[in-house]
């Protein structure tokens, strides 16, 4: 392949190959001959179209009412305050974390039980089911908000966090019992089949080998279905009728009057919100990234 | 994938998942026989008169602190009675109290505020408790400002029954800076003449000074109406059947209206919404702004007192009555379906009373509705809000009432014709185009409308 390569003038001549990894050793394996500049400044630029925004956020969130200054001092937390005391952000939070976490952990378990069924089992449906499983990602949810809405009504569930929970974890599982089994496709089966030889059944088979294996699936998985949930508006807005269950994206946009908004408190608001979400990729953006690469491009 | 098959599993998955199908499928039917939605209109009770009632805020958040005062006195007053108290995102109320009644109308609140621009759907859909005669036979009898008894029963639909009790209005108002027509020697934009003349002269492009700040974006086209009838002084919204909007006199204002745009104002005002507008205008050096009531405590706090001034929109002319458009009159509703609408009709009542109404509209900046609550202190403090209830209240004063009954007002006159503005304003439409297109689909509306009712 060298040879051909070679042939084509695309292959580095051999006395350049040590100054080329040289250059590979400092991070420019793929770059060669390419200035940092050309590199960096791009990169620079689309990471200061993204940060303009949260640093206007956290400029609003952190200046007095009324000061029109480009940066945030003379600093003061009584947006925060106000938010958090006054607007019961502190209760909108405990519940938004909830339904998250509470989503996060039933779409994660369900998603498994599913996509280890769609990975591992052939049955006369299959591909219909995966079809229908893509085909329900086309149904807004605004479009089942009567149904769903009448559904709890008679289930008692109105005005309850589990509706909310239910909701988003129906409305999550396709795409993620999609992923999950796209990640257990990528487990050889011949793995399973060593514990079982060793006396495992398949639960603890897939307990022992499997599921270690599908921990960066499970991160990227799980992670998503915490951020939509924290994130989704539509059904804490319908389902929720009492202000000590209401979430924060509900709370954010109690704080857009009809003609005239706090924006200070508004920042505030955002901030309180975009933390835990922060904080989630933050830690899982290592797994997330080689958990999709895994699901996706192999599956 | 097939390898990974185990064939005694899918024999046995097989069955399970033809049983599982089973299952879904009678679950699926069960659930959408129970899904047939309902129309709110549950006839509920007068119930006891004591208990707990639930209340929903139509715009919450901004008035809570307020509302809770209330409520706080209300229970004192009333200890046998408990109100629950729900703020709703004002931009989704109507959204939300659909979804209620479509979902059989007991799980909506006792009582809840109304805007009317969303009452005739309220009414179409049988979910509201008429409220007229409950009026007559309480302290709030000839205690509510006529012109916003009149736009709740236009609202309606009908024109005769009332299906809320207005307790605010608003009123658009012309935002000047003091600070910098003083510096001008501009005269106060009473006219509209005075109004164009500041426009252009306090514009410095270069300085990044502009005279005015418009609203291209969405609620572009209810602002650009109120400035359409105030200078063509046109009264009335119909001739007959057919809309004024497109008469040319409102054509030739409409044309000097986005003739502003980017000559007296900044380019981004294309995408303004009202809270891109305020913000620009509190933030930046712009000399007015078109806005109702509702902003002015922003400008207080941007500005300070003696930086701003709010006016009502001038008359056509010299000497000419002023035509202003009706803007939603916001109220308390009372549902059909309440089971203590006893109450229910007890908290409207205080809360629409002279003391409370005032009181609510000192704290949001609004016109209030019980005509007592008009010589209260704080109104002759806040020359805006005076000499927009004195605008409204003078005999002269026309106003012309937009048809918020139509099923259709709030998609013709928002998300189907607001990219259509935009486009007169980038010079892409002419004015006259854009009120013809828009006249005619509001003329089939109110055709459709007159042939249902």
């Amino acid at each position: 392949m060298t040879t051909a390569l070679a042939e084509k003038g695309l292959a580095p001549a051999p006395a350049a190959a040590p100054d080329a990894d040289r250059r590979g050793k400092r991070g420019r394996g793929l770059d060669d001959g390419v200035p940092r500049r050309q590199i960096y400044l791009p990169l620079a630029l689309y990471l200061l179209f993204t940060l303009i925004p949260f640093y206007w956020m956290l400029l609003f969130a952190l200046r007095p009412a009324g000061s029109t200054s480009l940066v945030p001092w003379p600093m003061t937390g009584e947006h925060f305050a106000k938010v958090w005391n006054e607007r019961s952000f502190g209760t909108f939070f405990q519940n938004s974390m909830i339904v998250g976490v509470s989503s996060l952990v039933m779409t994660t378990v369900v998603a498994l039980a599913g996509g280890y069924a769609l990975a591992r089992f052939d049955f006369r449906i299959k591909k219909g089911f995966m079809l229908a499983l893509l085909a329900s990602q086309f149904i807004p949810g605004a479009l089942m908000l009567v149904p769903l809405f009448e559904i709890f009504k008679n289930l008692q569930m109105i005005n309850s966090l589990g509706s909310v929970v239910i909701a988003e974890t129906v409305f999550q599982l396709p795409l993620s019992m999609i992923l999950i089994s796209g990640f257990i496709r990528n487990v050889p089966v011949s793995l399973e089949e060593q514990a079982w030889v060793d006396g495992c059944g398949r639960f603890r088979a897939f307990c022992a080998v499997v599921l270690p294996l599908l921990r960066p699936g499970l991160i990227a998985v799980g992670s998503f279905a915490f951020v939509h949930s924290w994130n989704h508006f539509l059904f804490a807005l319908m389902f929720l009728s009492s202000q000590d269950k209401q979430t924060i994206p509900v709370g954010l946009n109690t704080l857009i009057g009809a003609d005239s908004v706090d924006l200070g408190a508004l920042a505030a608001g955002g901030v309180i919100a975009a933390v835990p979400v922060v904080i989630v990729f933050a830690f899982i953006q290592k797994w997330l990234i080689t958990g999709f690469s895994a699901g996706a491009v192999k599956g | 994938m097939r390898t990974h098959a185990i064939p005694a599993m899918s024999r046995k998955g097989g069955k399970a998942v033809r049983g599982a199908a089973a299952v879904a499928v009678t679950l699926a039917l069960a659930l959408s026989a129970t899904a047939c939605g309902g129309d709110g209109s549950d006839s509920g009770s007068e119930g006891s008169g004591k208990g707990k009632i639930v209340f929903w805020d139509n715009n919450g958040g901004p008035r809570t602190a307020i509302w809770k005062q209330i409520i706080a006195k209300f229970e004192k007053k009333y200890p046998d009675i408990e109100v629950e108290y729900v703020p709703i995102p004002i931009a989704d109320v109507q959204s939300k109290y659909d979804t209620a009644i479509q979902g059989g109308g007991d799980s909506l609140p006792d009582m809840g505020g109304v805007g009317t621009a969303y009452l005739a759907n309220l009414v179409a859909q049988d979910a509201l408790e008429p409220v007229a005669d409950r009026i007559q036979d309480s302290p709030l009898k000839g205690k509510l400002v006529k012109n916003m008894v009149d736009s709740v029963r236009s609202a309606g639909g009908d024109d005769k029954e009332m299906f809320s009790v207005p307790t605010s209005a608003n009123q658009g108002t012309l935002w000047y800076r003091t600070d910098l027509f003083q510096a001008k020697g501009l005269d106060a934009p009473t006219s509209w003449d005075n109004f164009y003349k500041a426009a252009e002269e306090l514009t410095d492009k270069g300085g990044n000074e502009f005279g005015f700040t418009l609203r291209g974006g969405a609620g572009s086209i209810a602002q650009a109406m109120e400035m359409m009838y105030a200078q063509s002084g046109i009264t009335t919204f119909w001739d007959g059947d057919k809309t004024t909007l497109d008469d040319p006199r409102n054509v030739a204002a409409l044309e000097k209206y986005v003739g502003l745009y980017k000559k007296v104002t900044p380019a981004a005002d294309l995408n303004n919404d009202f809270t891109k507008m305020v913000a620009q205008f509190d933030q930046g050096d712009i000399g007015m702004l078109q806005h109702n009531l509702g902003s002015y405590t922003d400008h207080l706090k941007a500005f300070g007192k003696d930086k701003i001034a709010g006016v009502p929109m001038p008359p056509s002319a010299d000497g000419q009555p002023r035509t202003i458009v009706s803007n939603p009159v916001d109220g308390l509703g009372l549902f059909k379906a309440s089971e203590n609408k006893a109450a229910a009709w007890k908290f409207i009542e205080f809360a629409a009373s002279a003391e409370m109404n005032s009181l609510w509209n000192q704290d949001v900046g609004a016109i209030p509705a019980n005509v007592d609550a008009a010589d209260d202190a704080w109104i002759k403090q806040a020359p805006p809000t005076k000499a927009a209830l004195e605008s409204l209240s003078d005999p002269r004063t026309k106003v012309v009432q937009l048809p918020y009954y139509l099923p259709d007002w709030n998609t013709i006159s928002k998300a189907d014709n607001e990219p259509d503005f935009q486009k007169v304003l980038l010079g892409k439409m002419t004015a006259k185009e854009f009120c013809d297109k828009v006249a005619d689909e509001l003329d089939k509306a109110q055709a459709d409308w007159k042939k249902h009712n």
